[in-house]
């Protein structure tokens, strides 16, 4: 699987941090959006293989572009993330067509990795 | 004073007699009664003492004076003496009836005299016909005073009295039912109420009820206040409280309506029930806002300066040393106080509930409850904010006091349902119950789900469990 990434977050600080981290775990992080009309855009423009995607979003909620963007397309992988824990989301995260989900406290290359290899 | 019915040298008991047959009223038989005996006795004056009861100075009851003088009553015996100077005392006997002695007639006169036996003798029966007479004198006085009264209380009553009859037509319509319905009493008299207050629509039913009343003895409105729609004389309606009931008196049945205008009560209960409702919705939303400040503000920054952090850890390569150690320190440090101001967050308002509503936001509160926790239903749609959240705060306030008080309780089931058009829920454990509504988390809730519309009652058995049951409203 190539590691083309497109991440989703209003905040800044989220994203550089993210891209940063995982950039390192060897992900290629090829878009950034911070908003859901953004994400739905970005995915068009820039093919992702993973969009992290998340919950709390200004315009759409998260969970909203993930049902958006498994209608279009069910391969691909989409991981929603947020500062609340496993238990609030996990569920609606699922039913929404991701992949999953992960706490943005626990997010870092390996975790995706194990996410991502348990859904494969 | 008619001095034509009594005649000197007649008995006195017999122009006595005639005097009360001939009188129009007990006032006039009265006066006839007492010029009789003072024409008979040849005295100036008669006057009847009202027997005092209490022992004190009797007054003037009656009176009959030779020369046509005004009237005595209410004078006592000094007063008396002090006006009609020069007289004294000729005659004095009582007037008696079955119940004994009701008054003394004192005969005075100016010139000293005497009665002669036979005068004695025909006292002994005007005793019994002034005592007669007195009594019945005095109990139509003291039914004038209580129709007076009565009426006096009709008149100053502020709510609407009305009397009808059997055939519903109005008896009496006092001063408050003219304000109400505009319409005069004299109008309103005679007439059938249910076309004067009852909206036309609804006539038919109130005769109806009159008619099954009267053929069965069936009732289903008397003596009891309900809340009915009255119309006024221009046509408009308006809510008013209401109490029907029979009125105890011979013949035909006669029914009293106490009828209020309930108006400015409802519209002060509708203003209250929405400002309950505002103050809820502006909590709701200001808890919303603080929980999304510190989920986009402090938390966000916490968990950027986390990945900051573990990102320089993996910078550090192979070379973790000391530095990796700190870092690692500092990183789990910064983890455990995102996780506190996450539990803080939610415990204001749970992010969840606003994005997914019931459903995950109960699912999220059952799997973190410290009693094993089934929910057994939740239905999937979404409901006004306000009543999603007093719903969610039903179920974690339940199941916190599960795992508080219910020592031995070994489960919780948690249902929510729609109900006839409000949302329903209940927790339920299988502890030792004997909870009631007084704690301070509970009773704070029971107002936030009555500022709705709802109620939250708490069943609590002993040696059953607890069953807390919310039912919310959904239209606000």
């Amino acid at each position: 699987m190539s590691r083309r990434l497109l991440i989703v977050d209003d905040h800044a600080g989220f994203r550089r941090t993210a891209a940063r981290s995982l950039g390192a775990a060897g992900w290629d992080v090829v878009g950034e959006a911070a908003d859901g009309e953004g994400a739905l855009r970005e995915v068009e423009r820039c093919a992702p293989d993973l969009v992290l995607l998340d919950v709390g979003l200004p315009d759409i909620s998260g969970i909203e572009v993930a049902r958006r963007l498994h209608d279009r397309d069910p391969d691909l992988a989409v991981v929603v993330t947020s500062t609340h824990e496993r238990a609030d989301y996990g569920e609606l995260a699922a039913r929404s067509g991701a992949r999953g989900f992960i706490s943005k406290l626990d997010l870092d290359g390996d975790s995706l990795e194990v996410l991502l290899k348990s859904q494969a | 004073m008619n001095s034509s019915v009594t005649s000197v040298g007649q008995p006195v008991e017999r122009s006595v007699a005639r005097a009360i047959r001939d009188a129009a009223d007990t006032d006039d038989a009265c006066a006839r009664a007492l010029a009789a005996i003072g024409a008979g006795l040849d005295v100036d004056l008669v006057a009847v003492w009202a027997e005092d009861s209490a022992g004190g100075a009797s007054s003037c009851e009656a009176s009959w004076a030779r020369d046509g003088a005004a009237a005595l009553v209410g004078l006592d015996r000094d007063g008396l003496l002090a006006r009609r100077p020069g007289l004294r005392t000729a005659v004095e006997f009582p007037a008696r009836s079955e119940r004994g002695v009701l008054a003394r007639i004192e005969c005075f006169a100016a010139r000293p005299a005497e009665p002669g036996p036979g005068t004695l003798a025909s006292l002994e029966v005007v005793q019994a016909q002034l005592g007669q007479l007195l009594e019945r004198r005095r109990a139509e006085h003291s039914t004038d005073v209580a129709f007076l009264r009565h009426r006096a209380t009709l008149q100053a009553a502020l709510d609407c009295v009305i009397t009808i009859d059997h055939q519903g037509r109005v008896l009496e319509w006092n001063p408050a039912a003219e304000r109400t319905f505009g319409i005069a009493a004299a109008d309103a008299v005679g007439r059938e109420m249910a076309e004067l207050v009852v909206p036309p629509d609804q006539r038919e039913r109130h005769r109806a009820g009159l008619r099954r009343y009267l053929e069965t003895g069936e009732e289903r409105l008397l003596d009891r206040r309900v809340e009915v729609e009255a119309q006024r004389g221009d046509g408009a309606r308006f809510p008013a409280e209401l109490t029907i009931t029979r009125i105890l008196v011979p013949g035909e049945p006669v029914f009293t309506g106490h009828l209020r205008d309930i108006t400015a009560r409802r519209a002060a209960e509708a203003e209250l029930r929405r400002s309950r409702a505002r103050l809820v919705e502006t909590a709701y939303e200001a808890r919303r806002r603080i929980e999304r400040d510190l989920h986009d503000g402090a938390q966000q920054q916490l968990v950027s300066v986390a990945m900051t952090l573990a990102s320089a850890r993996s910078a550090l390569g192979d070379e973790q040393g000391e530095a990796g150690e700190l870092l690692e320190e500092a990183i789990a440090e910064l983890k455990a106080a995102t996780a506190e101001l996450r539990e803080l967050a939610r415990g204001i308002h749970p992010a969840v509930l606003t994005e997914g509503g019931l459903e995950p936001a109960l699912r999220g509160l059952v799997r973190r409850s410290p009693l094993p926790a089934h929910l057994v239903t939740v239905p999937e749609g979404r409901f006004p904010a306000a009543v999603e959240a007093a719903a969610y705060f039903v179920v974690a306030e339940g199941l916190t006091n599960a795992a508080r008080h219910a020592e031995g309780a070994s489960a919780v089931e948690v249902a929510v349902g729609v109900e006839d058009g409000s949302v329903t829920v209940t927790v339920s454990d299988d502890g030792p119950g004997g909870a009631g509504l007084d704690g301070g988390g509970l009773g704070g809730l029971a107002d936030r789900v009555a500022a709705l519309g709802g109620k939250l009652t708490i069943d609590s058995p002993p040696r059953v469990g607890t069953t807390g049951k919310a039912e919310i409203p959904c239209e606000l």
